[in-house]
């Protein structure tokens, strides 16, 4: 059986963990009810332990136990600055990983995190950093969510030096979730951050459950690693679930690489390093020759694809995950973020001026009463 | 019973008198055959002359002022002047005079007149006295003249001078019980038309199942006129038990006249049953078992089921355990509980403590035959204090859900 501890990092990451819960209590109106009497079904032993610097954040969570929400205690918060989540990291670190070795040992982490906020943009390049010197055997990859672009520069800017800091960790990859992509899910802000978190734990969950089965074609931790491994170790997921007009597994697999379908805006035949492509559905879906076509389709551009078939009731439904081999979308974030960080340190500046300018009439004046 | 009474005096009279007319009829035989045998000669010195002069008879029952004509000869019964001493009176005369004799005539004595009947007359014999009003007499005569007829009085028949006492016992209850006091009645009447005179009531034995209390033997009267009656009342006790015969009483009397007569009544049976003494049944029943703190009613029943009363009846009552179930007294006195009677009354008990309790009730009473107890119980069952278990094993999975609930709650409470 496979050990995962799912660690979510500041407000998103609690927000997303929490939907993990969620959906492991059947998801939607009934898991409201089913967490007074049903344990979160997962497919695998997992853990969750949210983190975070703010407890409010905490205490807006419904999915998750109270045993696993840890309140890092900072009397003012982080206030978006990356430096100070550093400080209240290092200060908590020992209170943080006994938490999480209370947990036991994993094979797996994924560590939830915004890399625009502050707690958690701050603690988790720390953090893994930690996992991975505590547990060097484990796999850790990072579920990093880009935010919207118009949360203004002290978040692009936060999402620059965290994605910089996570990519430069011995870590075994990111899967990058972007938010300014996914909001066309849903109309309003809150209503897109349900369903942005919603999608993202789906997937999580199935990936999980895919490679801890057994497996008509065999796909397990170690090709996921080597996957995540693959290109600027930089990746993404898509997803896509057949209906009832359209039951074709072909399709289906074409569909979950379609940009629509993806949680970061990639192109997966120029782009992409190396994929998994994770099927399950009912045995008469699963037609394994139109499976190998398309997966031998995918891999003459991504390089290499592991496919693993997961032989379960109802319609097809894909998830591919693939390594990036470039990023250009991340280059425009961070292109954006320079922008913003230089406009801001010239409007400092200018300010500066204009300061140092009005003190200048009183610079050989004395007070007098 | 007076009925009863002129038998047995008529009874009483044909054995006192068998004896003597025997004694004469032997006599008259021993006559007759001697005058037979005589006349049987003188039949044979000469026959036609005998045919004639044949003394021949024949016997009549005759009343008070029956007459007997023959020729011109009249025989009549004037009066029977004594049963006893077989006496009575007839006249005698003849058509045309000559004759006209009143002569009393004892039984058998042969009376002749005008010679008698050897002689060309008539000789007049009272065979026997039947009664106060009749005897029977035999005619004597010769042949020739001619043949005897009864004729009956044309006058009114007078009953004379004849006392005749009826005489009856009685008890007030001919089915009593051993210690009853039963009143004995005597009645005398004199249902004849003479007065009764020294009267004597013989009562005797004393019946030996009774103890006498007061006015034996019985008195009364020594006389009484026509249509007089007395009465004598005794009182006794039945002393023992079983079927008796009581014996008839005898009264004796005579009339002006001197003659003795008796009378006696019938006798009959009684039934003594054995003495009747009262029986106390003692009932108690409560009203089923009662929750603690709760009442209960004991209801008791003395009832008499015997066949005397039952006086001076004293109930007493307990408890055991004596703790635990308390109440009112059981205590109650009760002057008489006649046969049959019932008395009832309640106590109300409340229940303490859980238990089974016994009410124990112990009623004296005098039966008249002592004193006598009587005992009845009854169980009153207090019971344990429900807890309502089933209640609570309603709740049970409801708390469990709230506790599960809750503790989800609080799982997911941060």
């Amino acid at each position: 059986m496979l050990n995962v501890i799912i660690l979510g990092l500041g407000q998103c990451g609690n927000r997303i963990l929490d939907a993990v819960n969620k959906e492991a209590m059947g998801g939607g109106g009934a898991s409201k009810i089913a967490k007074y009497c049903l344990r979160p079904k997962f497919p695998s032993r997992v853990e969750t332990l949210a983190i975070n610097t703010a407890i409010n954040d905490l205490k807006e969570l419904r999915y998750t136990t109270a045993k696993d929400r840890l309140h890092v205690p900072n009397l003012h918060g982080m206030g978006a600055n990356r430096n100070v989540g550093k400080q209240a990291f290092m200060e908590n670190r020992d209170s943080i990983m006994g938490e999480i070795e209370k947990r036991g040992n994993f094979d797996l982490a994924f560590v939830i995190t915004s890399t625009s906020g502050g707690t958690g943009s701050s603690f988790s390049p720390l953090l893994i950093n930690e996992l991975k010197r505590q547990y060097p055997n484990i796999a850790v990859v990072t579920v990093a969510i880009l935010p919207f672009r118009e949360e203004g520069s002290i978040y692009l800017q936060n999402a620059a030096f965290s994605m910089r800091e996570l990519m430069e960790l011995d870590a075994e990859g990111i899967i990058l979730a972007d938010n300014q992509y996914m909001k066309r899910l849903g109309g309003d802000i809150a209503s897109a951050y349900d369903r942005i978190n919603s999608t993202i734990a789906r997937r999580l969950l199935f990936l999980i459950e895919s490679l801890d089965s057994e497996m008509l074609s065999v796909t397990d931790l170690g090709d996921f690693k080597t996957v995540m491994n693959g290109g600027l170790r930089i990746g993404t997921m898509g997803f896509y679930q057949a209906d009832g007009k359209n039951s074709s597994v072909k399709d289906a697999i074409e569909n979950s690489l379609k940009p629509n379908n993806l949680l970061y805006p990639a192109n997966v035949a120029n782009d992409a390093a190396r994929a998994m492509v994770i099927i399950q559905g009912s045995r008469e879906h699963l037609d394994v020759d139109q499976i190998t076509k398309e997966v031998e389709k995918i891999a003459a551009s991504a390089g290499h694809v592991f496919k693993g078939i997961v032989v379960k009731k109802g319609q097809p439904r894909v998830l591919s995950i693939f390594t990036l081999a470039a990023a250009p979308e991340l280059e425009s974030i961070y292109a954006q973020a320079a922008r913003g960080m230089q406009e801001e340190k010239e409007k400092r500046l200018r300010a500066r001026k204009q300061l140092d300018d009005a003190f200048a009439h009183i610079e050989d004046l004395e007070e007098i009463y | 019973m007076m009925e009863s009474g002129m038998r047995a005096e008529r009874s009483l009279k044909g054995k006192k008198q068998r004896p003597d007319v025997l004694r004469l009829v032997c006599l008259a035989v021993l006559i007759l055959f001697l005058s037979g045998a005589f006349m049987g000669a003188a039949q044979g010195a000469d026959k036609s002359d005998k045919d004639e002069d044949e003394v021949i008879y024949n016997d009549f029952t005759l009343g008070i002022g029956d007459r007997i004509d023959i020729s011109n000869y009249r025989v009549e019964l004037i009066e029977i002047q004594s049963v006893k001493d077989g006496i009575a009176v007839m006249q005698v005369s003849k058509i045309g005079g000559g004759l006209d004799e009143q002569r009393a005539f004892l039984v058998n004595r042969a009376n002749n007149f005008v010679g008698g009947a050897e002689m060309g007359g008539i000789t007049l014999t009272v065979i026997d006295i039947l009664d106060e009003s009749s005897a029977r007499v035999r005619i004597e005569y010769r042949k020739n003249l001619g043949t005897p007829s009864r004729r009956a009085s044309d006058r009114p028949i007078s009953a004379g001078d004849k006392p005749a006492l009826s005489v009856q016992k009685s008890f007030d209850r001919t089915e009593l019980n051993v210690g009853d006091e039963v009143k004995a009645t005597v009645t005398i009447t004199n249902e004849g038309t003479g007065k009764a005179l020294n009267i004597r009531l013989d009562d005797s034995p004393p019946l030996p199942q009774f103890s006498y209390v007061a006015g034996y033997p019985p008195k009364i009267k020594d006389s009484l006129d026509p249509g007089q009656s007395d009465s004598a009342v005794y009182m006794m006790n039945a002393i023992k038990e079983g079927t008796i015969q009581v014996s008839a009483i005898q009264v004796s009397y005579t009339d002006s006249k001197d003659n003795l007569k008796m009378n006696s009544s019938l006798p009959f049976e009684i039934v003594i049953n054995p003495k009747s003494i009262a029986e106390l049944a003692v009932r108690m029943d409560s009203s089923g078992p009662i929750a603690p703190g709760g009442k209960a009613m004991v209801n008791i029943s003395l009832a008499n089921v015997g066949a005397a009363p039952a006086t001076r009846i004293e109930a007493k009552g307990d408890i055991t355990p004596p703790v635990g179930l308390e109440g009112g007294s059981f205590d109650r006195s009760f002057f008489e509980i006649p046969p049959g009677g019932e008395v009832n009354y309640s106590v109300m008990l409340s229940g303490k403590d859980p238990g089974n309790y016994t009410v124990h009730l112990k009623a004296t009473f005098d039966g008249g035959d002592g004193s006598a107890i009587r005992e009845g119980s009854t169980e009153v069952v207090v019971l344990k204090r429900e807890y309502k278990y089933e209640y609570l094993l309603l709740l049970i999975p409801i708390v469990i859900i709230i506790a599960w609930l809750y503790r989800r709650h609080r799982e997911y409470k941060y």
